[in-house]
């Protein structure tokens, strides 16, 4: 098993194991024609807190460990614990709650929904537990006034930058103020100023106390990372 | 919703224009003869010798027998229906609205035809009665020439359009019947009908007795038939529309499986995502019926429906113009919400559901 250490930065950082997996195995269309083993007997161990970062080429199995990380999906083998809880065991109700509950998920190219505004956007996620529209409203609209977004808050996302846009996906991940965020490679698709922006609203979210799990193949996160993994071919390495 | 509206509004304009028409016939029949008489020619109803209506009516419970000759006629290029009618027999759905009952070589008029026409009391008036020849392809028709002495309104619109009263006897050398009409009318003392049918039948048992009138068939049967056909239609139509409209939201499919998955990554669980779909149809299924209904009505009180008209209206191009008669029921419209409602159902929620049972990765591939 491999366990990142954890660099102390005098902020606290409980160590307290957040996310665990052991032996996890991804393998698509097992058993079928093109069968892909994306991951391979991947085992870490993340803290409450901490900022880690998933780092390996493209195609290496980042978004897909992230998935399963994020309860988006469930392992070919191997268990998944958050918070101490086997959520290879859950139902899908059950891991639906989870998610809900306790992470938020900032897709590479956001998966905003096109139809609907930033604010819209945002609250998606409080729709069936949040019955009162303008409480609603009032949420999205706090959240994306947060990160400098106030006045976009009834553009649709093809009004908006990369940056912006990516900036609503992460006020949507908030919503429900979550324990866990994670990015999968929210540099890959924004510019220099906005990956400045982003830097900041993560140092933001550490800050809170949430716990980040970030992939990246390039450098410029690397300064704020409590622990790096890195994937090669869907093993941990180093 | 468009295209929900684009559906619905046919079919809620057919069954009102539909309707319509039926409650005219309804209304020119039952308030007229209770049991009508022609003579069986090879089973199909042929013409009766106006003689036999003094016979007929010393029948026990009879009360009147009229003799009638009815028939397709031309004027100008217009279709009509020619009524030949006794005396002061005039159908009691028509009322008069000027001048009086045709006397020889006279006609009665609706109102409708005398507007196309630019008649009054006192013109002459050319009825053209059967083709008898083409000249140069053109048809060379008979004519004849009469005097309007009177026009009628009538609460259906389609008889104040294409209905002409004229004398028996007139009407009679107009279809060259000789002495024959094309049926004899019975008004029957109330009870006596089936009694009154079997001592017709005892009287000549070539009588054919309907209880409906001839001429209702003559003026409505285009339009029944027509309706049949278009039913047969709608139905082809609905049934081709289903797999089209799932087509068309097909294009939408996988839009609706990515949204899903995304609301299923934000922690939506799978029943919420179909009660929101099932509650989104029941909305869109909400706004589009209504939608279509006002739709449908302001095509036809307003517009006088146009395209549509012509469609469930057989030869409605070929007679004189005339309001199209519509009635509005509540069951096309509680029909066409449950309608719309299966559309969009069919359309959304099995791709929905698909999408939501299984992973959000799944779902958003
Ligand atoms: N849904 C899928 N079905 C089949 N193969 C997949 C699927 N998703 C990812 N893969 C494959 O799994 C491997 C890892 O992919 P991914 O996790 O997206 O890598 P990364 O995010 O590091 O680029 C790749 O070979 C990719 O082609
Ligand atoms: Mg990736």
């Amino acid at each position: 098993m491999i366990t990142a250490g954890i660099r102390d930065q005098g902020l606290g950082v409980s160590e307290k194991e957040l996310i665990r997996c052991e032996g996890v195995w991804k393998i698509y269309n097992e058993d079928r024609p093109h069968e892909v083993q994306a991951l391979a007997d991947v085992s870490l161990k993340i803290t409450e807190g901490s900022f880690t970062i998933l780092g390996g080429p493209s195609g290496s199995g980042k978004t897909t460990l992230l998935a399963l990380l994020g309860t988006m999906d469930r392992p070919s083998r191997g268990k998944i614990f958050i918070g101490g809880k086997d959520i290879t065991a859950l139902s899908d109700t059950a891991l639906a709650s989870l998610r809900r509950g306790s992470i938020g998920f900032v897709f590479q190219n956001f998966n905003l929904i096109p139809r609907l505004s930033a604010w819209e956007n945002v609250s998606a996620p409080i729709v069936p537990v949040e019955s009162k529209e303008k409480d609603r409203r009032d949420r999205a609209v706090g959240l994306l006034q947060k990160f400098g977004l106030a006045e976009r808050a009834s553009h649709t996302p093809e009004e908006l930058s990369g940056g912006e846009q990516q900036r609503v996906a992460i006020a949507r991940a908030l919503v429900n103020d979550p324990r866990i965020i994670i990015l999968d490679e929210p540099t890959s698709n924004i510019d220099a100023e906005a990956t400045a922006v982003l830097i900041d609203i993560l140092n933001g979210l550490k800050a809170e106390g949430r716990t980040l799990l970030v992939s990246t193949h390039d450098q410029v996160l690397r300064p704020l990372a409590d622990a790096v993994f890195e994937l090669k071919r869907g093993r941990l390495s180093g | 919703m468009l295209c929900l509206v684009a559906i619905l509004f046919p079919f809620i304009s057919a069954i009102a224009i539909l309707e319509g028409v039926k409650a005219q016939s309804e209304l020119s029949v039952t308030e007229g003869a209770d049991i009508f008489v022609t003579m069986d020619m090879f089973g199909r109803n042929g013409v009766i010798p106006i003689e036999m209506a003094a016979a007929m009516e010393q029948i026990d419970g009879v009360t009147k027998a009229v003799p009638r000759a009815v028939g397709r006629i031309y004027i100008g290029n217009k279709l009509a229906v020619l009524l030949g009618i006794e005396g002061d027999e005039k159908p009691p759905s028509v009322n008069f609205i000027k001048g009086s009952l045709p006397k020889a070589e006279e006609v009665v008029i609706g109102k409708g035809l005398a507007k196309h026409l630019g008649l009054d009391v006192g013109d002459k008036l050319n009825i053209g009665t059967r083709v008898v020849a083409f000249l140069e392809g053109e048809p060379y028709i008979i004519k004849k020439i009469f005097r309007v002495s009177g026009i009628f309104d009538s609460q259906s619109g389609i008889w104040a359009s294409n209905l002409v009263l004229m004398d028996i006897y007139d009407a009679v050398s107009v279809f060259e019947m000789d002495d024959f009409a094309t049926d004899i009318s019975l008004h029957v003392r109330p009870g006596y009908d089936e009694a009154v049918s079997k001592s017709l039948q005892k009287m000549n048992p070539y009588f054919r007795i309907q209880t409906k009138g001839l001429v209702k068939t003559y003026i409505d049967r285009g339009f029944n038939m027509k309706g049949g056909v278009f039913a047969v239609l709608y139905v082809v139509a609905f049934a081709l529309t289903i797999p089209a409209i799932l087509v068309t939201s097909g294009f939408g499919l996988s839009e609706r499986r990515k949204e899903t998955g995304i609301l299923k990554a934000a922690g939506w669980q799978t029943h919420e995502v179909l009660e929101m779909v099932f509650f989104e149809n029941i909305m869109l299924a909400l706004i589009s019926a209504p939608a279509a209904f006002v739709l449908s009505f302001v095509w036809i009180k307003l517009f006088n429906a146009p395209f549509i008209a012509q469609i469930i209206i057989p030869g409605a191009e070929s007679i004189a113009a005339f309001p199209v008669p519509s009635k509005f029921m509540p069951m096309p419209f509680v029909f066409s919400f449950f309608f719309a409602l299966l559309l969009t159902m069919a359309g959304s929620i099995y791709s929905t559901w698909s999408a939501a049972v299984v992973s959000p990765v799944e779902a958003m591939k």
